[in-house]
C-alpha cells in the first residue's frame, strides 16, 4: 500500500526534516505515528498524501512509483486518501453536510446517492442535529469531527489523520478510534499521528517513532489490522 | 446543482472590477464605433470622388483669345463626351463658378474682372475605368489650356487620413483589450490568493484542475458579461443619440463625417462584450490553472 525506501526531506535549503526513513504500510494495517513536535510527523503525513514531494529516496503508493508516475495521475491517487488534518481545514462557508459531502461531490456523485449516508455518518459522529451549520459555529471538537467524518465518508483505501483526536474528550476520542477500526475491517489501510498514550494502548496496534527526523519501529505489526 | 457550482464562495469587493470592465467596454465600443465611421467616410469620400473629374481650361494670358476660348472649350466637351467611360460632361456656368469662389473672394464687379478658368464637370459611369494618361494626351492637343484633375491627390489624403483614424481606432481597442485581460487576471490571481487554501484543499482532495477552474471561470466570465453589456449599451446609446441630434440638423464637426452610427452598424458594437467575457474567461482559467500547476 505504502513503502518508504530511504526517503529524505528537507524544504528549501533548511536541515533535513526527515533522514533515510525506510517503512511499508501493508494493506489493511492499521498504525500509529508518534514523535515529539518537530519530529517530522506532519511531514511524512504529507509526503504519504502527495502534498509534497520527496527531496531523495522512493516513494511507491498504491503499487506506483511515485518517482516516475505522471502528474495527470495523482488526482486519481489523492481521490483513494481520506486526510484528517491537524487544523481540519474545513470550508468556513459550506455547511457541516456539505463539507463531509465534498469527496463525493469531486467524485461525481449526486445528492440524492450521498445524502443519506452523509447523514447516517453525521449523526454517528454527534452532529446529526448540526448538520446546517457553518463550521465558524462548531466548536473545535465538533469541527474536528467533521472533518474525521469528511476523510471517512467516500470509504477510502488509505485514512491518514494527524491528532485526530486532540480536541475531544476521551470518551469521544474512544468512539472516533473505534471508527477507524471499523473502516479498517472494512479494508481501509489507517495510519494515525498522535500523541495520546491511552488511545495508542487502547489500539494496541503497530507503532512507528519518528525521533529527530528518523523512524524507530516500536512495536511492529503482529497482525493485519487493528487488533481487537 | 453543478457539482463544481458553489464550492467557491463569490467573490465579495468584485464591484469595482465590474465596473472597470464597463469602462473599458464603454471605451472599446466608442473606438470600435470611430473605426466604423471612418471606415464608412473614407468609402463615401473615395466612391464620392472617384466617379467625379474635373477639366479646367485656363483663361489664356492674352485678351485676344476670347473665341479661342469658347473653341477649346467645346473641343474638350466633345473629346469628354466621345470618351469611354465617362457618363456625362458639362460646363459649369459662370454664375455657379463665381458661387464656387464666392466664400474665399466675395462678390463684387472685381471678380468679373478676375480671369476665373471655365469648369467641365465630368461624371464617370459607375465601375468604368478612364484612360487618364489617353485623355489628358488627347485634351492637350485639342485644349491646350485645358487641365484634368481626376482628384486622386485628394482621395490618397483623404484615404490616408481614414486609414490613420482607422488604425488608431484599431489600436486602442487592442490596448483596451489587453488592459482589460490584465485587469480580469489581476482580480482573479487576488481572488484564488484569497482562496489559496480552499483552492489547495480541493487540490488535496484530488480534485481535477479542470474542476478547480471551472468553478472560478464561469463566474467571471458572466460578471465580465453583465459589466461590458453596460458600458456598451451606454456607448450605442451615445451613437444613436449622436444620429437623433444629427437629424435634427446639429452638425458635430462641419466637413467632418457625422459621428452617429446607423441601426444596421450597432450590431457590430456586440463584438464587445463578447470578447471582452471570452478574454475574462480565458484570463480566469489560465490563472486558475497555473496557480494549481503551481502547487504538487
Amino acid at each position: 500500500m505504502v513503502r518508504f525506501e530511504s526517503v529524505g526531506m528537507r524544504y528549501g535549503s533548511g536541515p533535513e526534516v526527515l533522514r533515510d526513513v525506510t517503512f511499508v504500510l501493508e494493506a489493511g494495517s492499521f498504525t500509529f505515528l508518534t514523535g515529539l513536535s518537530g519530529a517530522g510527523k506532519t511531514t511524512l503525513l504529507k509526503l504519504i498524501y502527495l502534498a509534497e514531494p520527496p527531496s531523495r529516496g522512493l516513494i511507491t503508493l498504491f503499487g506506483r512509483d511515485l518517482a516516475t508516475a505522471r502528474r495527470a495521475a495523482l488526482p486519481a491517487l489523492r481521490r483513494r486518501i481520506g486526510v484528517v488534518f491537524q487544523d481540519f481545514r474545513l470550508l468556513d462557508h459550506l455547511s457541516a453536510f456539505d463539507n463531509v459531502a465534498l469527496p463525493l461531490r469531486l467524485a461525481g456523485k449526486r445528492v440524492s446517492d450521498y445524502a443519506h449516508d452523509v447523514e447516517e455518518l453525521l449523526s454517528w459522529v454527534g452532529l446529526g442535529d448540526r448538520m446546517n451549520s457553518v463550521p465558524p459555529t462548531l466548536s473545535g471538537g465538533e469541527q474536528q469531527r467533521v472533518a474525521i467524518a469528511r476523510a471517512v465518508v467516500a470509504r477510502p483505501d488509505l485514512l491518514i489523520a494527524d491528532e485526530p483526536t486532540g480536541n475531544v474528550d476521551p470518551e469521544m476520542g474512544a468512539r472516533l478510534i473505534r471508527l477507524f477500526g471499523e473502516l479498517n475491517r472494512l479494508g481501509t489501510t489507517v495510519l494515525i499521528a498522535t500523541h495520546d498514550r491511552a488511545l495508542i494502548e487502547t489500539a494496541r496496534a503497530r507503532e512507528m517513532r519518528l525521533v529527530d527526523g528518523r523512524l524507530v519501529e516500536l512495536r511492529a505489526s503482529n497482525a493485519q489490522g487493528m487488533a481487537s | 446543482m453543478n457539482n463544481a457550482s458553489h464550492v467557491l464562495p463569490r467573490d465579495k469587493g468584485a464591484a469595482p472590477l465590474d465596473f472597470v470592465i464597463a469602462v473599458m467596454a464603454f471605451l472599446a465600443a466608442l473606438a470600435l464605433g470611430a473605426s466604423l465611421i471612418a471606415d464608412r467616410a473614407a468609402q463615401g469620400w473615395q466612391s464620392g470622388l472617384a466617379a467625379k473629374m474635373t477639366v479646367q481650361i485656363l483663361p489664356p494670358d492674352s485678351g485676344d483669345a476670347r473665341a479661342g476660348l469658347e473653341a477649346q472649350i467645346q473641343a474638350a466637351l466633345d473629346i469628354l463626351n466621345a470618351t469611354p467611360g465617362v457618363a456625362h460632361a458639362a460646363l459649369i456656368s459662370d454664375t455657379d463658378t463665381e458661387a464656387l469662389v464666392e466664400p474665399w473672394i466675395g462678390k463684387n464687379n472685381l471678380v468679373a474682372e478676375i480671369p476665373l478658368p471655365r469648369l467641365i464637370d465630368v461624371t464617370i459611369v459607375p465601375g468604368e475605368q478612364v484612360d487618364i494618361a489617353a485623355l489628358t494626351r488627347k485634351l492637350k492637343q485639342a485644349a491646350p489650356q485645358a487641365l484634368l484633375d481626376d482628384h486622386r491627390g485628394w482621395i490618397a489624403r483623404l484615404s490616408a487620413l481614414a486609414d490613420t483614424v482607422r488604425y488608431a481606432a484599431y489600436g486602442i481597442l487592442l490596448l483596451i483589450a489587453g488592459a482589460t485581460a490584465a485587469a480580469v487576471s489581476f482580480a482573479t490571481r487576488a481572488g484564488l490568493s484569497a482562496h489559496h487554501e480552499m483552492v489547495e484543499l480541493l487540490h488535496q482532495m484530488g480534485a481535477l484542475p479542470s474542476f478547480i477552474a471551472r468553478m472560478v471561470e464561469w463566474h467571471y466570465f458572466t460578471s465580465a458579461l453583465v459589466a461590458a453589456v453596460t458600458g456598451t449599451l451606454l456607448a450605442a446609446v451615445l451613437f444613436l443619440g449622436a444620429g437623433g441630434l444629427e437629424s435634427i440638423g446639429v452638425e458635430a464637426v462641419p466637413f467632418l463625417p457625422p459621428l452617429a452610427l446607423k441601426w444596421t452598424e450597432i450590431p457590430w458594437l456586440l463584438a464587445v462584450p463578447a470578447a471582452t467575457s471570452l478574454i475574462a474567461w480565458a484570463t480566469a482559467r489560465i490563472s486558475v490553472l497555473s496557480v494549481v500547476r503551481a502547487i504538487y
